[in-house]
């Protein structure tokens, strides 16, 4: 087994109370805490009810918590699986709220809306509520006007908006604790009036009760849900309690509020590990990176994870002076705390883990301006000359939106490189195997089809695609390209005599054998449509997959499925299967659906990964490429930079998503000088979006080992300028 | 012959005047020797009309009926089998002009009508909706509408068979609660709903569960003429499970039993499964002091040593207490294998093959079990199908599917839809395409598509269906003048019908099948299943007819939309029962535990699935009734609190674990997945119990 860094061991000296441990990027904070978790169990403190509870951010990290602690585990000649629970905020919230739903309210069989189906309950409330106010933003629309154009942008444009200041009221209102009644009230019974916040409960009602009606909650419930569920019942929290002695939090900047409280009430020995330099989640949400900074400043044991074997030292010092800069010459002042020390500390020589050998000409900070397609040319260029010479080093391109990734991936095509577009849409076994089974169920759907019934037979012979011999595989494009050619299917699947349309072909004995054990499937497949969704694709899945994994996921669709139909009778096939594709498309988060662990950039050496900033987070490559490093991307709070969240239509600059939730919270707040005033929460907002961006930057800067690219462009227009920070880190290394 | 042991013997062959309380743990032979004891009390003459058999629920009088078809016995009168919801139900019929007055009903000189769970709950529907839609009731509960509905149904029924009146239910739940204060003013939504509901039986001559019960116990049981009738009827009681009937069958009992000749009640001790609905096993413990003798039976004459000892090191281990000394040795290789895979499917796979290595050891597959708290349709599904595959025969406890997910009601209902256009219920499509699919012999899914596209148009809201003469040629030949034909003869059927005055529904369907779909060509021509699901479904529309029929036709609307409608809302969800073609005996039976439970019926092989899964022990939440605050032992006042939560669900864990090993000879299998079959990890109290176990090995 490696041996921990000083930093480290002093991290797994911990025994009771509390710890919180400031750890830069690439210290190794994972395998500590594992090991820390590891440690306890294996100490013999734990009553046999009892579990060391490690609380993380996202579902991939669950599973490598849950793997390592395992293994670790096993070398203590202990059995895995015991003695442990790793879940996130949502997983927790769940287990609490199972343990009495009827406590909050909910049926014992209540279900869980993810957030598609969540939106679409949102959007729908939203449009209504819009139908029903359909001038009710005049007075916030751009007074120059006219008629004719605010009746557009009344059109086209206020549902959109309507639809975001619902999301993040509801999301607000939860997080506050706030039922919709209890916001009514509070409303009802303020002199002065606020009208947006009366918009967003309004919303927030309809959704509310659309939930309900479903017997339904979201993943802002359970945790509002949960919370709640601790402080109604003591003997409920004594038992938790017990059952958690340890808490174990990773990635704590991200915490929200609530998160915070929640963990509070059940924790007595609690570690909370994290870097608040990272903190990109917070737009939208309540986490602040200010409140790990002070928890560790009042921990009973405050440590910091300062060295870091992932980058040269170049990159190292560059992102250092990211945070000095930040700290003492941003030009506005609120946002110098953005970033902070502890400062990235490079490895001893003798590290497991040394730094890779230094080469500062590896830092490109590209200071021209290219046109939006000009940047995404020049990447495209740099990495066909860059490939070929590294065909074992990683790569990464990081985008500040997934449409910029969708260009790119063009351009790329069109240069023969076939980019990894994983961590922009999918999660790969499920959507495989969602995939799949989505194309059978869309043909079932439409049995006439030619097109779709081509589709099928590529999906039954698809391992062809992975083989080793191309041919094959051009051979089933080609059968495929035959069926699509057929006119009547029926002929092909269910001929009459005399009619089958495989005779009149002219086809060699394979590819006619491999048509008719085709048919017999799909002939088999028909018969299935009478079955309940979840026994159709139990069945298609014994035809259609044979690793383990894979029937699991079917399993679980099929399960999925189901719950779905029976929420929705009059759901129909090709409802169904529009869901299968959005699983495909990983737009739907399984909570908990644990057969992705995660993205390993290693597994695509020599191929180009696109990535968001935010995806890319926790994850390395040997040369990563952050463009668009402008000021709309990255503002810095000066007069001419754009924001996102200000929409042009809009007088004033305001951010009304902002302006309802300060309305909101000013209803509730109890200091008379903090009244509802119009504009500053637009203005606060936009701090807020510069420090989270400076944090992104750094999180981008810090995903490089090797080899650092940093561009940015004008934009369609021209007038955008290079992001300040970016300007001041050219100017450093210059 | 079986042989009885000396304690059965005594119990079989007491006098014909003896009155005993015999109980017991589970599996120790009780019920053996109850049922022995009627086949006793008959062949020496005691007249088979005036035993009397009373059950919590009438699957557990099936080893007595059993028995009583046995063609030793002599032949003569009937033996009555009753719960106490058939005996309140059968008296109310028999004497209703007696008490008619007395009743509170509205129009008492007309007669009642019975409700059925289903009608029961239909009435409530159209109550509460009132009162969700206009007065904001119950928005703070987050509960599909119909468990809504079901509840309140359950609360009344609980006051009644607790005794206790409807009008106390929503300050008794209110009283113990301790969470969300939003929660309160649900209980009082539901007390409002549930009186609204007695009123509206009130005043309509309904009768459903809890007004039976009570116009039983409180007018009926009191009345000398019907009272002289029961007491002189029933002259020999036997009572089993006790412990699973509600305070007024022991209340009933405790008052009956001095005017019995003979009674032989029989009570389980750690059980109490039905507490859900109102059991009350401390309730039944009353009666041993009324009875001349108490009886124990404490031999196990099922499990194996081995299966006793594990048995015995469980029960502390689930109660979290050390072991007791003096237990017998754990030889937990002998009562127990765990096996672990990661994913789900890889552990059904497990699971079948390892059903296969003990069926060709010799094991009859009836001799296997396999159990988990709940069973998923996908499981159910995935598991009989690998055994198939194995060649071994497998049954499950749930033969059937709510009406609306069964594909030939679907069929059925959509046509009924088609032939009434006044109706304005247009299908889909695809609803359309799969009747056609199975009304008509040799269509398939193609096809039967390509016609659906072409005939089937929703005009003004009315559903039409056009002549197959008028497809083009080509496409003609496409479908097949053969096929094409068998349509035509439908779509003629169905015009016909709809040119004269509508029919019930029930006589539609009967015609439809009878005339048309039975009829060689069409799809349900030989096929019995569908004949019996047929059936099953006029069943229910004639037994909604009658229940609702008449208010329906006062408000002038029609029964058969109604019912769609229902159906589509899942209001109504009659499940149909297998009549015919019973699964094989001999098969490895897939149940819930609760169900395996109170089959009560002893196996070789148990398997438990889902093992880490918290459904073995939580009690079934309801949000608006609570099993143990309405029962009859609850201080009024008191809290409800987690303590209250978790002790019981170790004591319902303790109570289905040891059942569960009494009911096992040999050994139990545990079958572990990493992950759930819904992808989660589970790690619930019955796996930390077996940890536990295996550690102090």
């Amino acid at each position: 087994m490696l041996q921990p860094r000083p930093s480290q061991e002093k991290i797994l000296e911990y025994t009771t109370g509390t710890m919180g441990v400031s750890a830069v990027p690439g210290s190794g904070k994972t395998w500590t805490l594992s090991l820390l978790a590891a440690d306890i169990i294996a100490r013999n403190v734990l009553d046999l009810d009892q579990e060391v509870l490690i609380v993380t951010l996202v579902n991939s990290a669950v599973d490598n918590f849950t793997q390592r602690i395992g293994e670790f585990l096993k070398q203590r000649g202990l059995l895995p699986h015991l003695g442990y629970r790793v879940r996130t905020l949502h997983g927790l919230a769940h287990d609490i709220v199972r343990e009495r739903p009827a406590l909050v309210g909910l049926d014992v069989n209540f279900q869980i809306v993810d957030e598609r189906e969540g939106n679409r309950i949102r959007t729908s409330a939203a449009e209504e509520w819009l139908y029903q106010h359909p001038n009710f933003f005049d007075d916030y629309l751009d007074p120059d006007f006219d008629e004719g154009k605010r009746d557009w942008v009344r059109r086209e444009k206020l549902p959109r908006l309507v639809d975001d200041i619902a999301y993040q009221f509801i999301r607000t209102a939860k997080d506050m604790q706030l039922t919709p009644q209890a916001a009514r009230e509070r409303l009802d019974d303020l002199p002065i009036p606020l009208p947006l916040a009366e918009a967003g409960v309004e919303i927030y009602g309809a959704y509310q009760h659309s939930l309900a009606y479903r017997g339904a909650v979201d993943f802002d419930d359970l945790i509002r849900l949960a919370y709640q569920a601790l402080q109604l019942d003591e003997d409920l929290l004594a038992r938790l309690r017990h059952q958690w002695p340890y808490i174990l939090e990773d990635e704590a900047q991200d915490s929200s509020q609530v998160q915070e409280k929640i963990l509070r009430l059940l924790a007595q020995n609690w570690v909370r590990v994290g870097d608040p330099n990272q903190a990109i989640y917070e737009t939208f949400t309540t986490a602040k990176p200010e409140l790990l900074r002070d928890f560790i400043r009042e921990a009973d044991f405050p440590r910091t994870l300062p060295t870091s074997g992932r980058s040269t030292s170049s990159i190292i010092s560059l992102a250092n002076s990211l945070v000095e800069w930040t700290q003492s010459e941003h030009h506005l002042e609120a946002a110098r705390t953005a970033l902070a020390p502890p400062y990235i500390q490079p490895t001893s020589p003798d590290d497991h883990q040394a730094n890779p050998p230094d080469r500062a000409e590896q830092i490109h900070l590209i200071e021209k301006g290219y046109s939006p397609k000009g940047e995404l040319k020049a990447i495209a260029k740099s990495l066909e000359q860059w490939l070929p010479d590294h065909p074992e080093e990683t790569v990464a391109v990081l985008v500040p939106r997934n449409t910029r990734a969708q260009h790119l991936a063009d351009l790329l095509r069109q240069a023969d490189i076939e980019p990894v577009e994983t961590l922009l849409r999918s999660t790969s076994q499920t959507r495989k195997t969602a995939g799949a089974l989505g194309n059978i169920l869309a043909y079932l759907a439409n049995p006439g089809s030619a097109n779709k019934l081509a589709s099928v037979y590529r999906v039954w012979r698809r391992d062809a695609k992975e083989g080793e011999n191309k041919e094959v595989w051009e051979e089933v494009k080609e059968l495929a390209q035959l069926i699509r050619k057929c006119s009547h299917v029926e002929d092909f699947l269910a001929p009459g005599p005399d009619q089958d349309w495989l005779s009149t072909l002219d086809l060699e004995e394979e590819q006619e054998a491999s048509l008719r054990d085709f048919r017999e499937m799909v002939e088999r497949w028909l018969k299935t449509i009478l079955l309940p969704i979840d026994q159709m694709i139990l069945t298609l899945s014994q035809d259609l997959f044979t690793t383990p994994m894979e029937l699991a996921i079917a399993h679980k669709l099929a399960v999925f499925l189901r719950q779905l139909s029976n929420a929705h009778p009059n759901w129909g096939l090709p409802s169904l299967t529009d869901e299968l594709a959005v699983v495909a498309r990983n737009e739907r988060r399984f909570i908990s659906f644990t057969s992705d662990t995660g993205f390993d950039p290693e597994a695509h050496k020599g191929k180009v990964v696109l990535t968001t900033a935010h995806k890319a987070k926790g994850l390395e490559w040997d040369r990563v490429y952050v463009i668009s490093v402008n000021n709309y991307n990255y503002p810095s709070g000066a007069a001419y930079d754009q924001y996102i969240s200000e929409r042009w239509y809009v007088r004033d600059n305001l951010n009304l998503p902002a302006e309802t939730l300060a309305q909101l919270k000013a209803a509730f707040s109890d200091d008379v000088f903090h009244w509802y005033e119009e504009g500053t929460a637009s203005q606060k907002a936009r701090v807020e979006y510069v420090k989270e961006r400076l944090r992104l930057l750094y999180v981008g800067i810090t995903r490089a080992k090797k080899e650092l690219v940093i561009t940015w462009n004008k934009g369609r227009r021209g007038e955008l300028q290079p992001a300040l920070a970016f300007v001041a880190l050219q100017e450093d290394r210059n | 012959m079986l042989q009885y042991t000396t304690p059965q013997l005594s119990i079989i062959e007491s006098p014909f005047d003896a009155k005993t309380f015999l109980h017991g743990p589970a599996m120790t032979g009780k019920t053996t020797a109850g049922v022995e004891r009627i086949s006793y009390l008959i062949e020496n003459g005691v007249p088979a009309g005036s035993i009397l058999i009373l059950v919590p629920q009438r699957t557990l009088a099936e080893p007595y009926r059993q028995a009583l078809y046995h063609p030793d016995l002599p032949a003569g009168g009937l033996v009555t089998t009753l719960t106490v919801g058939g005996l309140a139900r059968r008296s109310l019929e028999t004497f209703w002009p007696l008490i008619s007055e007395e009743s509170g009903f509205a129009q008492p000189d007309l007669p009642p009508t019975f409700l059925t769970m289903e009608s029961a709950q239909y009435y409530m529907a159209h109550i509460v909706r009132p009162f969700m839609r206009e007065e904001g009731y119950f928005e703070t509960v987050t509960i599909k509408r119909n468990r809504l509905y079901s509840q309140i149904i359950d609360n009344l029924n609980k006051a009644a068979v607790v005794g206790f009146p409807h009008t106390e239910l929503g300050e008794r739940l209110q009283s113990a609660w301790v969470g969300e204060l939003a929660q309160s003013r649900v209980y009082a939504d539901a007390q409002d709903c549930a009186n609204a509901f007695r009123d509206f039986c009130l005043e309509y001559n309904l009768l459903d569960f809890s007004l039976q019960i009570e116009l039983f116990r409180d007018l009926l049981w009191p009345n000398p003429t019907c009272r002289r009738y029961l007491t002189d009827t029933y002259r020999h009681l036997i009572a089993d499970n006790l412990e699973e009937d509600v305070p007024l069958t022991h209340d009933l009992l405790e008052n009956w039993l001095p005017d019995f000749d003979s009674a032989l009640l029989i009570a389980d001790h750690e059980a109490g499964y039905r507490r859900f609905l109102g059991a009350d096993p401390d309730s039944a413990r009353r009666l041993r002091h009324v009875c001349g003798k108490e009886v124990e039976f404490t031999t196990p004459l099922v499990s194996s040593p081995a299966v006793q000892a594990f048995n015995a090191h469980l029960t502390p281990a689930i109660r979290r207490e050390l072991p007791p000394p003096g237990l017998p040795t754990l030889d937990i290789d002998s009562a127990l294998s765990i096996e672990i895979r990661q994913y789900y499917p890889e552990m059904l796979t497990w699971v079948a093959d390892k059903i296969r290595s003990l069926v060709e050891e010799g094991t009859p597959p009836g001799e296997i079990v396999v159990l988990a708290p709940f069973l998923s349709d996908a499981l159910r599904f995935s598991l009989r199908e690998l055994l198939i595959a194995q060649g071994i025969p497998s049954r499950s406890h749930r033969p059937s599917r709510a009406l609306r997910e069964e594909p030939t009601t679907h069929a059925l209902l959509t046509l009924a839809a088609l032939a009434h256009p006044q109706w304005e219920i247009t299908p889909s499509q695809s609803d359309v395409t799969y009747a056609l699919l199975q009304a008509i012999k040799g269509l398939d899914l193609i096809r039967a598509r390509l016609l659906t596209k072409i005939i089937y148009r929703a005009t003004q809201g009315k559903p039409t269906l056009s002549n197959f003469e008028r497809i083009r040629p080509e496409t003609q030949e496409r479908i097949t003048y053969q096929l094409g034909n068998r349509y035509q003869a439908l779509r003629d059927w169905l015009y016909a019908y709809r040119e004269n005055d509508p029919h019930p529904l029930d006589h539609f369907l009967s015609r439809l099948f009878g005339e048309l779909l039975s009829q060689p060509g069409f799809g349900f021509h030989t096929d019995h299943d569908q004949g019996e699901i047929t059936a099953n479904l006029i069943e229910s529309v004639q037994k909604f007819r009658w229940a609702v029929g008449k208010t329906l036709e006062a408000a002038d609307v029609p029964l058969g939309k109604e019912y769609l409608l229902m159906v589509q809302d899942g209001v109504i969800a009659a499940q149909y029962i297998k009549r015919w073609g019973a699964p094989p005996d001999d098969a490895v039976f897939m149940a819930p535990a609760y169900t395996f439970l109170m089959n009560n019926h002893p196996v070789t092989y148990q398997f438990w699935l889902n093992a880490g899964a918290r459904g073995w022990y939580e009690r079934i939440y309801q949000p608006l009734t609570h099993p143990y605050i309405l029962s009859r032992d609850w201080e009024q006042g008191e809290i409800w609190t987690d303590a209250n939560e978790t002790e019981v669900s170790l004591e319902r864990l303790q109570r289905l674990a040891s059942g569960l090993l009494r009911r096992c000879r040999e050994k139990v299998y545990i079958g572990i997945s990493t992950l759930s079959e819904q992808g989660y990890e589970q790690k619930g109290l019955l796996l930390q119990a077996v940890n536990r176990v295996l550690q102090e090995r």
